[in-house]
């Protein structure tokens, strides 16, 4: 665990200071701009005597206009940076964490207000997330909780809201388009390994096979390890294989693959074993074992190399 | 109020039709929230956005009246939503509200709010007295 998920999870359930007054007590003007954003035609916002027919002592506003009764308008003051979600902004923005985007919103409501209320809200900061990799960023999922309170006192509704705080241009969204990619990197090749991948631009998958002892091998190479001859001719693998082992690549990320990477170590039917990637899985369900078969992939006009994907899916 | 509710009783309306930036910059007047991306465009064409896009407490505001014009009158007691997708101008919304429980005095609704090509923008739930 980090040192900045420790900062913020000591903040949690602390309030940034003094509860805050609403600028202004809930009122008509404000309550009609909002049916009208909202096209809500209903008379008890906007018609005293609609108001009152319907139980009211008057106008009322919109339940969903609650945590607008406590914003602090265009020219509002940054949160006090002394507790709560303040002081979580200041630790997120400095750590990197510095967009924002709104995830969910909770609200309860005791009671309609009407005009007249005067509210005071305290904001608490209930929760932050260890850090998260999500489509948009790796970030922190902060949940502030608002009680709204009337001039007696009374709670009249809460407000939950969360939000990610996220690092710009960190999400699984911001890797590049297939066409603006850069190519995958060559295989470096040698004078003993080149007719492999030329191979594998005919559609073979080769396996180097020793004419002194019979033993097949992979990687190419001058040599037998078993007879130390170097004599060898080839066969065509089949192509079908298991996972011999494997990892799943988060970071760090090059910019012409896509992740999470599943790398794995392929033993094929014949024996030999190969490093190479697995498709057409989710990386949660790569299993060691898993019978696999290879597909020859040209990604670009110099490279052609074997990919795997699980036997039974679709070509 | 008086209605009766059943589970799996079902509500459907469009909340806005062709949602403009007027109505999105009315909308952050009214609530208060000068976020940029809702309403400076250069802003959020610089930030990689096609355009702005409606505050998710606007798209909360909008399918939250059928739900006040369905339960009545401070019959609404919570309503939760995630903002699921973003809402662009030129949007047309249509919210359904299904009824999930009837307990006594009480009744939850599963709120649901899609785009014009069927994207679920908003998932919600809600609490009403009956």
């Amino acid at each position: 665990m980090s040192d900045l998920y420790e900062q913020l999870q000591a903040l949690v359930g602390s309030t940034s200071g003094e509860a805050t007054v609403g600028p202004d007590p809930v009122n008509a003007p404000m309550i009609r701009h909002m049916v009208e954003a909202l096209g809500d035609a209903n008379p008890v916002y906007v018609d005293e005597a609609a108001a009152k027919a319907a139980g009211f002592d008057g106008i009322v506003a919109p339940a969903t206009m609650l945590q607008t009764w406590s914003m602090g308008g265009l020219h509002r003051k940054a949160p006090s940076p002394n507790g709560g979600w303040g002081a979580a902004l200041v630790l997120l923005d400095g750590a990197g964490f510095t967009s924002t985007v709104a995830v969910n919103c909770e609200q309860e409501y005791v009671r309609y207000l009407q005009t007249g209320d005067r509210v005071t809200v305290t904001g608490l900061l209930e929760s932050v997330s260890e850090e998260k990799a999500t489509g948009l960023g790796v970030g922190h999922f902060v949940t502030t909780k608002d009680e709204y309170r009337d001039q007696d006192g009374e709670l009249v509704g809460t407000h939950r809201f969360r939000v990610l705080k996220f690092k710009p241009g960190t999400g699984r969204n911001a890797t590049p388009a297939k066409e603006d990619r850069p190519l995958r990197p060559r295989p470096p090749t040698t004078l003993d390994t080149q007719w492999w991948f030329d191979a594998c631009k005919e559609g073979r998958l080769l396996i180097q096979r020793c004419t002194a002892c019979g033993t097949l091998r992979h990687p190419p190479g001058p040599a037998c390890a078993s007879c130390h001859s170097f004599d060898w001719d080839t066969v065509e693998a089949s192509g079908k294989g298991t996972v011999y082992s494997f990892v799943v690549t988060h970071h760090p990320q090059a910019p012409a693959f896509d992740y999470p990477l599943p790398i794995v170590l392929v033993e094929l039917e014949e024996g030999t074993r190969l490093v190479s990637n697995l498709v057409d899985v989710d990386p949660d369900d790569v299993e060691i074992g898993m019978p696999v078969i290879a597909e020859l992939v040209a990604f670009d006009d110099e490279l052609t190399i074997p990919q795997f994907r699980p036997q039974g899916s679709k070509a | 109020m008086t209605a009766v509710f059943h589970v799996g009783d079902s509500w459907e309306r469009v909340v806005v039709h062709d949602l403009t930036r007027t109505q999105i910059v009315m909308y952050a007047g009214a609530s208060g929230d000068f976020h940029p991306l809702h309403h400076d465009e250069p802003t959020a064409v610089a930030l990689g956005y096609p355009s702005i896009f409606a505050h998710g407490m606007l798209t909360m505001g909008l399918s939250g009246q059928l739900l006040t014009d369905v339960v009545g009158d401070e019959g609404l007691t919570r309503y939760a939503a995630r903002m699921v997708g973003q809402v662009w101008p030129g949007d047309t919304l249509t919210t359904t509200l299904t009824v999930d429980a009837v307990r006594a005095g009480e009744v939850d609704l599963a709120v649901r709010t899609v785009n014009q090509d069927g994207a679920v923008v908003l998932l919600g739930s809600a609490t009403a007295r009956q």
